[in-house]
């Protein structure tokens, strides 16, 4: 096959075969061949273009200057045309999958076409780059978004490292005070007022590193998806009013006025008590946190159409209305400097949300900017139901001055841990009661079987978490005693353990009443009270 | 082969007025001011060529290639780092690079403006020779300094010196370093050198 039967076969292959718009044109930029691919992709056949001047048939070429790229092949100069850069060559419609480009992006050479030495012509590739740009549209995309993935997993740890450290601080802070002053209290006798000071500042930091953990462990609990609510009909008014009595001092203290206004014709809603009384409590500790001395805090509680609402309203420090979104947040707090100037985990406010949310119920908070005060408005749907099944522990708190006597009760106190078993004896004994106090499950089991008719107690208080054999086994070996022996005497479980999980077990077990630790004195003795006025004994 | 200070100085000038008109392109294209700096020119044997660039240019490179024919024949490249070239491509089309290895857009984009700068410069040569450069279609590479001036040397035997100009972008208060390198035979670097010496002196 000589040589010219190979360039026109050539030829014929690029007009009709080829995957790419091919075209020529002469040395004055006339058009001298058109390939079937432009006839497809461009509507414009080979007849009606070729022998057409180029820039007449797209005298936006001359517009965008890209003429001058046919100039320079006329010099011998090869160029490229990047679809970055330029879009495309010449106008052409396509479509990639659910792509649909209005102008094919096209990557175009054009070339000098030569004869020896002397140029005659020019030759012009167009590949269709709409698939890559597609895809790389999709690659950006996905990128893009591993990339925001990546971002909010660090950031996510990096809040997750500020709250270790804010934990630690905060952990560490109130056990200062505590160790402290029971350091000088070992060391030295102290004048009756000093004395009262140090006790109230062990007992106030104790309590707010308790709140700590409460906090801690709920959070950890909603995390995992355990926090389980002992759903019931619930008073609103009397668990707003129990939440008020637990935070009275600290408002007291930083003479705060607290101004209420409690509607007592609220309708019960569907709740835990305890969680209740915990959303109210936080919500109004957050506000006694950031008002200053001096400051009123409001707390209204008011029916409406089919939902309680509780709000609270301070004149506190604002919040800016770049941190109000994200207020609710887990370990987010207004700014650093602050936290640790007001102290807390970070956690109240987040709980407070997950809570209210488990309820079913909404939280809001306003606030109009820094030195503003701020608001938090809080809703549940309300029940119509008969009476509560039984009524709740903070009923009881409304009359926290009303503590019963256990005068000359015999009440035995099983706790293996030294120092908490004296606790129990002194308030116990406070109280009027007349203790006997052991260490372990055998000892308290020895002196049952053992105790006269006469000495035996009215009541026990055990501990669960003991070291040999805990509360649980005490109770169930007391209780395979005969009824004259002790076996049917109403026991309290006081525990560590404080989830309504450990609760439902310790009574379970057999035990009447649960208290959690750190003891609330009051709540001991008339749980005491209660158990015993209900056994009838 | 040394460049004496006169001829370093004609041809910085002569370069200089190619960038000029690449500056000019690259200005109307992206829609924004584009500045080249003045270049700095030297010349080097094609086997102390590596040598010569590493200081300036090191890991992943990203080169357009362009062979240029004609009565002075050789090779031209434009040489960027990679990391460099990514920046010019963001710069030049406001997109996001991705790694040039999978973004053919942005290796595109190179070999354009690689196209139009060794263009302007092989222009400026041909006119100050008075003979017509033909230059292929540029493609790019990516590879190690060395991988591409081995490439150089087997491909072409008879190029024998490299002149080598530096070239700065300047554009949206970022600065883009890349470098031409433009590999001549012996006979092709004897004829440029006494074109630049007439140039000069018929100044």
């Amino acid at each position: 096959m000589s040589d010219r039967s190979v360039d026109t076969a050539l030829v014929r292959w690029l007009e009709e075969y080829a995957e790419q718009g091919v075209f020529t044109t002469d040395d004055r930029l006339t058009i001298t061949a058109w390939n079937r691919w432009l006839e497809r992709h461009s509507g414009r056949s080979a007849a009606q273009m070729v022998g057409r001047p180029l820039l007449d048939a797209y005298p936006d070429l001359g517009d965008r200057r890209l003429d001058e790229h046919y100039r320079e092949a006329l010099e011998g100069h090869a160029s490229l045309i990047s679809h970055l850069l330029h879009g495309h060559l010449l106008p052409m419609q396509t479509r990639v999958g659910e792509h649909v480009f209005a102008t094919m992006p096209q990557r175009a050479r054009i070339a000098p076409l030569t004869a020896g030495d002397q140029v005659i012509g020019t030759v012009t590739v167009i590949d269709d780059v709409s698939e890559r740009v597609a895809s790389e549209y999709e690659l950006r995309k996905q990128i893009e978004a591993q990339e925001m993935a990546r971002a909010a997993a660090e950031k996510a740890l990096r809040i997750k490292d500020e709250f270790l450290a804010t934990l630690s601080h905060e952990i560490r802070t109130p056990l200062n005070a505590v160790l402290g002053w029971a350091r000088i209290l070992t060391e030295r006798e102290l004048e009756p007022e000093l004395l009262s000071r140090a006790l109230n500042s062990i007992f106030r930091n104790a309590t707010v590193q308790a709140r700590m953990i409460d906090d801690l462990l709920d959070t950890a609990r909603i995390m995992a998806g355990k926090l389980r609510l002992q759903m019931q009909p619930v008073d609103l008014l009397s668990v707003t009013i129990a939440a008020m009595d637990v935070l009275a001092p600290v408002i007291e203290a930083k003479r705060i006025e607290l101004r209420k206004s409690l509607d007592p014709k609220v309708q019960r809603v569907l709740g835990d008590p305890d969680r209740l009384q915990q959303i109210i409590w936080n919500l109004l500790s957050n506000a006694a946190k950031f008002t200053e001395s001096g400051g009123a805090i409001d707390l209204r509680l008011e029916q409406r159409q089919g939902v309680a609402r509780i709000t609270v309203t301070d004149s506190g420090k604002g919040i800016t209305p770049e941190f109000l979104p994200y207020i609710f947040e887990r370990f987010r707090q207004g700014d650093a400097s602050s936290s640790r100037r007001e102290g807390g985990l970070g956690l109240g406010l987040a709980l407070v949300r997950e809570l209210v949310e488990l309820h079913g119920g909404v939280v809001r908070a306003d606030s109009e900017g820094p030195g503003k005060g701020s608001t938090f408005t809080i809703e549940f749907p309300t029940v119509i139901s008969p009476e509560p099944r039984h009524n709740h522990v903070s009923r009881d708190r409304l009359n926290a001055d009303s503590v019963p006597s256990l005068d000359g009760v015999r009440v035995l106190v099983v706790e293996d841990e030294e120092d908490a078993r004296e606790l129990l004896s002194t308030i116990l004994s406070d109280s009027g009661a007349h203790v006997t106090s052991l260490g372990s499950c055998a000892e308290a089991m020895e002196y049952m079987k053992a105790a006269a008719a006469e000495q035996r107690p009215k009541v026990i208080v055990s501990d669960i978490g003991m070291a040999r054999e805990d509360g649980y086994h005490l109770i169930q070996q007391l209780r395979q005693l005969p009824p004259e022996r002790g076996g049917a005497l109403p026991a309290i479980a006081v525990t560590g353990y404080a989830a309504p999980e450990d609760r439902t077990r310790a009574l379970s077990a057999g035990y009447q009443r649960h208290v959690s630790k750190p003891v609330d004195p009051v709540a001991l003795v008339k749980a005491i009270s209660e158990a015993i006025r209900r056994a009838g004994v | 082969m040394i460049l004496t200070a006169e001829q370093k100085d004609a041809l910085t000038e002569l370069i200089n007025i190619g960038f000029g008109r690449a500056a000019a392109s690259l200005s109307r294209l992206t829609g924004h001011r584009v500045q080249l700096e003045v270049p700095q020119v030297m010349m080097c044997p094609v086997g102390e060529l590596s040598e010569a660039l590493r200081p300036y240019i090191c890991g992943e490179i990203a080169s357009v290639h362009q062979v240029f024919t004609g009565p002075v024949g050789g090779d031209a490249l434009l040489v960027l780092d990679q990391r460099s070239a990514g920046i010019l491509k963001e710069l030049l089309t406001n997109e996001p690079a991705l790694p040039l290895s999978i973004d053919a857009s942005a290796r595109e984009v190179i070999a354009e403006v690689g196209n139009i700068l060794l263009n302007a410069c092989l222009g400026m040569f041909g006119n100050l020779l008075k003979v017509q450069v033909s230059f292929a279609v540029p493609h790019v590479t990516l590879e190690g300094l060395e991988a591409v001036v081995e490439s150089v040397i087997v491909e072409r035997e008879e190029l024998r010196y490299a002149l080598v100009v530096h070239a700065g972008f300047r554009m949206k208060s970022s600065s883009v370093t890349g470098y031409l390198v433009i590999v001549l035979s012996v006979a092709s670097v004897d004829r440029l050198i006494r074109a630049v010496d007439t140039w000069e002196a018929g100044r």
